[in-house]
């Protein structure tokens, strides 16, 4: 795909970055020639200096060919902005806009333009990591009655199976994150300490599923 | 006419003064808290109200549910945009009004983003010059 990316900063370069690796053609525009410098001199894409909502900037970029756009300025204000001339009058199909204050991110969310607050997810996980149970929920399938939840993995599961933590029709592992990759595993994985371990639980084998986690 | 200006800089200071001596009831939403002092003392029967007008909270306090117009006079554009769209399309402000600072980007206050008329500060000043010549 082509892809824009407006704001280089650490969100900015390191999506960049990534996005550039899985093969994708991207440009990056940023109002400060020396952000570039975050991309690393190996950086196969095209870099653009300008504001993000500047016409011949946008232009520069190839705005009209472009596939997608990502706004990831510092500025919530100028991402809204940027994001919504992309899509409003050059019509990229694929927009999306960080927005750090999460009552606005609602709002334009509301409005049909796709936001991330970085900070929502942030409080959400922080919330998690001090308030430390062995379950979170993550989400409700149906009405409740199946859940997906998350865990590290306990010690005591360290070295055991996919098998090990499966019990048919009520507990099942969906997915590992491991080292920053997830992947779906199949019945006699091992876990590893610091995985991530993302289950489907019905909500009636939920205490069972405590037990298996020790 | 209830009327909320969105940055209390030279030009939306002197625009409340303005519509104030028509007997108009006037808020005026000021980022710097400092200068929104500077304001409270200048414009005593204006209403000061001290945030950013891009903030949705911000103007609710300012009243934008019971407001018939919004300037937004900001010196960024994108702050003006931002309280373009917001009025319009979150709190269906009736009519919406925004000073362009940079005239490049004069084509994105359009009824779509939220704003009926665009006061472009540079032509118009041009303009005034060349009238004056």
């Amino acid at each position: 795909m082509r892809l824009i990316i407006v704001g280089c900063g650490r969100m900015g370069g390191g999506l960049a970055r990534r996005l550039v690796e899985t093969g994708h053609e991207v440009t990056v525009v940023d109002k400060d020639p020396d952000a570039f410098s975050r991309l690393g001199s190996a950086f196969k894409g095209r870099t653009v200096v300008g504001i993000g909502f500047d016409g011949e900037a946008l232009e520069a970029a190839g705005v009209r060919r472009a596939d997608g756009l990502a706004a990831v300025t510092a500025s919530d204000d100028v991402n809204v902005v940027t994001a919504r001339v992309a899509r409003q009058i050059f019509h990229v199909p694929r927009v999306v806009a960080r927005v750090y204050d999460p009552h606005k991110a609602d709002i334009y969310r509301r409005l049909g333009l796709p936001t991330v607050s970085t900070t929502v997810w942030g409080i959400q996980r922080m919330a998690e990591l001090l308030c430390f149970s062995h379950l979170d929920a993550v989400a409700s399938l149906g009405s409740g009655e199946v859940d997906l939840v998350e865990t590290e993995t306990p010690p005591t599961l360290v070295g055991r199976t996919v098998a090990d933590l499966t019990l048919p029709g009520e507990v099942h592992v969906v997915a590992i994150t491991r080292r920053g990759h997830t992947f779906l595993p199949s019945l006699g994985a091992v876990f590893e300490a610091d995985d991530l371990i993302h289950l489907a639980v019905t909500n009636t084998a939920s205490n069972r599923l405590v037990k298996l986690l020790g | 006419m209830r009327v909320i200006i969105v940055g209390g800089g030279k030009l939306g200071e002197g625009l409340a003064r303005l519509l104030m001596s028509e007997g108009h009831p006037i808020t005026v939403i000021e980022s710097r808290s400092d200068h929104a002092a500077v304001l409270r003392h200048d414009l005593p029967a204006a209403v000061v109200v001290m945030g950013n007008g891009t903030d949705p909270d911000v103007l609710e306090a300012a009243g934008i549910r019971r407001t018939d117009l919004v300037a937004a006079v900001t010196g960024a554009d994108e702050t003006n945009l931002v309280v373009t769209s917001l009025a319009r399309q979150e709190f269906n402000v009736h009519r919406v009004i925004a000073r362009v600072n940079n005239p490049k980007n004069a084509w994105l206050f359009t009824p779509e983003m939220g704003c009926d008329v665009a006061v472009n500060q540079a032509e118009v000043m041009a303009k005034l010059i060349i009238e004056g010549m």
